[in-house]
């Protein structure tokens, strides 16, 4: 396999957040939800980032400003070029997850991916059952993909969640897990579907098994350093798993011991 | 059919290939490694190598392709022909393991144009351990001595070639290699947590030694270098190691494997059962360079032997 990139032009940028912009790439590569790619500029480096748009003209790279890609990423403009290659990774699988109840939890721009979903939803509606979404910020000045979320709030039983929110009656207030704890979830022939730092989404599994929902309805989005996305370079293995081949969607009782493993003192 | 050297005319065989070849051998510097060969006569066949024959198939930093402009340049892959000689058991077995997992056109090239020629363990030493590790016979010529000849025995129809004119043997000679060195017991998944493993953890320096002299380590990062004057540079592979905490560190700073305890095992796990669960095959040759690199002589080997498993050997 290559690791050389392709061009791609900026079609336009969005800012949501003091360091969350939308860049909207023109691209072929059409990544399926869950599934991601090498986003880099020539002299800086490559990022593993995942499109939260499902079609197949262009990807949605939502970005925060936390690294040095990004960190140019952050200054280019409409219609200057990135370099992109992939798509790589299994995705949300839609054999286990099709004809399932699903809970979609996501907080910050882990909404990403789960977003990209949302969109597989919404085009084949048919295909799932009730689909309840939760998505968490900071507060609302991190809120991101707002326009998109008014219109999904009117599709789904959608709920978003501040952590901090001074006011009343437009959000719920509290970390997402804690708001999770408090929904009434129907658990028969429903799969879980997570994303976001492990301890938002270790809390948030604790709640779906609370509720009877098993480990292996259960899909985490792992977030590791994927360097050659071609399962050589090492640095995203999971004990012997590789983030960028047999995920980055995994179900949890899969990773589950083998994380317990790695972050043991 | 073997063929037979005169171990006195291997000098002028391999003089011959380096007509047409560049030939990699050992060579003893100030520790034994491979080189690619000026004189035959540099040639130190006694030992095996303590620094790996890697570096010719996975540079330390290799170019992936250059820019200029915010253009991507074509890199063109050398195609030089090559042999390698006098690799051991466990150093063609090496490249079999890397094979499995390196797929970018550099290396693949690399495979393609190189030639192995193998060479029988006289003298394993205490370190050595790999009649453990269900080895596979691979080579494209292998050379066996015996009395003042060489028996080689031929792999593939590039090292026919290269042999072709020398006398066919009256015998064939064949050795297994003796090791003083054994790994009892490869079947440790559920002995991760296993608190025979803190002795090793405790005098481990995370100096990621063991990765560097490992032949089947290939960890790498994928960096840009930029000339500071122009608008151009080049996109690297470069090696790294598991053992380094920034290896698995994402953006905003987490690091998931934060202990030494978790990097030291992600090492010797990878080795024996990670790689295996994928593959079906051991990561780890038995070398036993990394227990001859080690500043602090850990010998995860011997903790394996005494970590006693109801279930037995695996295989």
């Amino acid at each position: 396999m290559t690791y050389e990139p392709s061009e791609a032009k900026i079609i336009s940028v969005k800012k949501y957040a003091e360091d969350v912009k939308l860049f909207k790439v023109k691209t072929k590569i059409n990544p399926l939800p869950g599934q991601f790619f090498q986003l880099s500029i020539l002299g800086i480096g490559e990022c593993p980032l995942a499109s939260c748009s499902y079609n197949k003209k262009y990807a949605d790279v939502l970005v925060k400003n936390s690294g040095s890609v990004t960190n140019t990423l952050f200054n280019l403009k409409k219609g200057d070029g990135v370099f992109i290659r992939g798509p790589y990774g299994r995705g949300y699988n839609f054999k286990e997850i099709e004809g399932k109840n699903l809970v979609l939890a996501a907080g910050g721009t882990g909404i990403a991916p789960v977003a990209s979903l949302i969109d597989y939803i919404e085009q084949n509606r048919k295909n799932f059952g009730e689909i309840k979404i939760l998505f968490g910020f900071k507060d609302e000045s991190f809120i991101l993909l707002g326009d998109r979320i008014e219109r999904w709030k009117k599709k789904f039983d959608f709920t978003l969640c501040l952590d901090k929110y001074a006011g009343k009656l437009k959000y719920e207030v509290g970390l997402l897990p804690d708001i999770l704890k408090k929904k009434k979830i129907n658990s028969e022939n429903t799969c879980g579907v997570l994303c976001g730092p492990e301890i938002m989404m270790k809390s948030a599994t604790a709640k779906l098994n609370s509720v009877g929902i098993k480990n292996d309805k259960i899909y985490w989005n792992m977030e590791r350093r994927m360097e050659c996305a071609a399962g050589s370079c090492g640095r995203c293995l999971i004990q012997d798993l590789y983030t960028c081949k047999d995920g980055p969607v995994f179900r949890y009782d899969i990773i589950k011991e083998k994380l317990e493993n790695e972050s043991a003192k | 059919m073997q063929k037979i050297i005169e171990k006195k005319e291997l000098n002028n065989f391999v003089k011959s290939l380096m007509k047409n070849y560049e030939v990699i051998a050992p060579v003893k510097r100030k520790i034994a490694r491979f080189e690619i060969l000026k004189n035959p006569e540099d040639m130190y066949l006694d030992e095996i190598t303590l620094v790996p024959l890697k570096q010719f198939f996975l540079p330390e930093n290799e170019t992936l392709f250059d820019f200029k402009n915010n253009k991507i340049k074509k890199n063109k892959t050398e195609g030089r022909k090559r042999i390698v000689f006098g690799l051991r058991k466990c150093d063609l077995n090496a490249l079999l393991v890397l094979d499995r997992v390196m797929s970018y056109p550099e290396y693949i090239k690399k495979r393609q144009n190189t030639i192995l020629v193998g060479l029988y363990c006289e003298k394993p030493d205490e370190f050595c351990f790999c009649n453990s590790m269900e080895l596979e016979e691979h080579y494209d010529l292998f050379f066996y001595a015996s009395g003042d000849k060489y028996y080689i025995s031929i792999g593939s129809k590039k090292g026919a070639l290269l042999v072709r004119n020398l006398d066919n043997a009256d015998k064939e000679v064949k050795k297994e290699i003796k090791n003083f060195k054994k790994l009892e017991n490869k079947n440790i998944e559920k002995d991760y947590s296993n608190k025979k493993w803190d002795e090793d953890v405790e005098k481990c320096l995370s100096c990621s030694a063991c990765t560097v002299f490992c032949p089947t380590c290939n960890c790498f990062d994928i960096q840009d270098v930029k000339e500071l004057s122009e608008n151009s540079g080049k996109r690297i592979k470069t090696q790294s190691s598991c053992q380094l905490k920034s290896f698995s560190e994402v953006a905003g700073g987490k690091i998931f494997r934060e202990s030494r305890a978790s990097r030291f095992k992600h090492f010797v796990y990878h080795k024996i059962v990670f790689y295996n669960k994928r593959f079906n095959k051991y990561m780890c040759v038995g070398c036993g360079r990394c227990l001859r690199a080690c500043p602090t002589r850990i010998d995860w080997v011997e903790t394996i032997n005494s970590i006693k498993s109801k279930k037995g050997d695996k295989k």
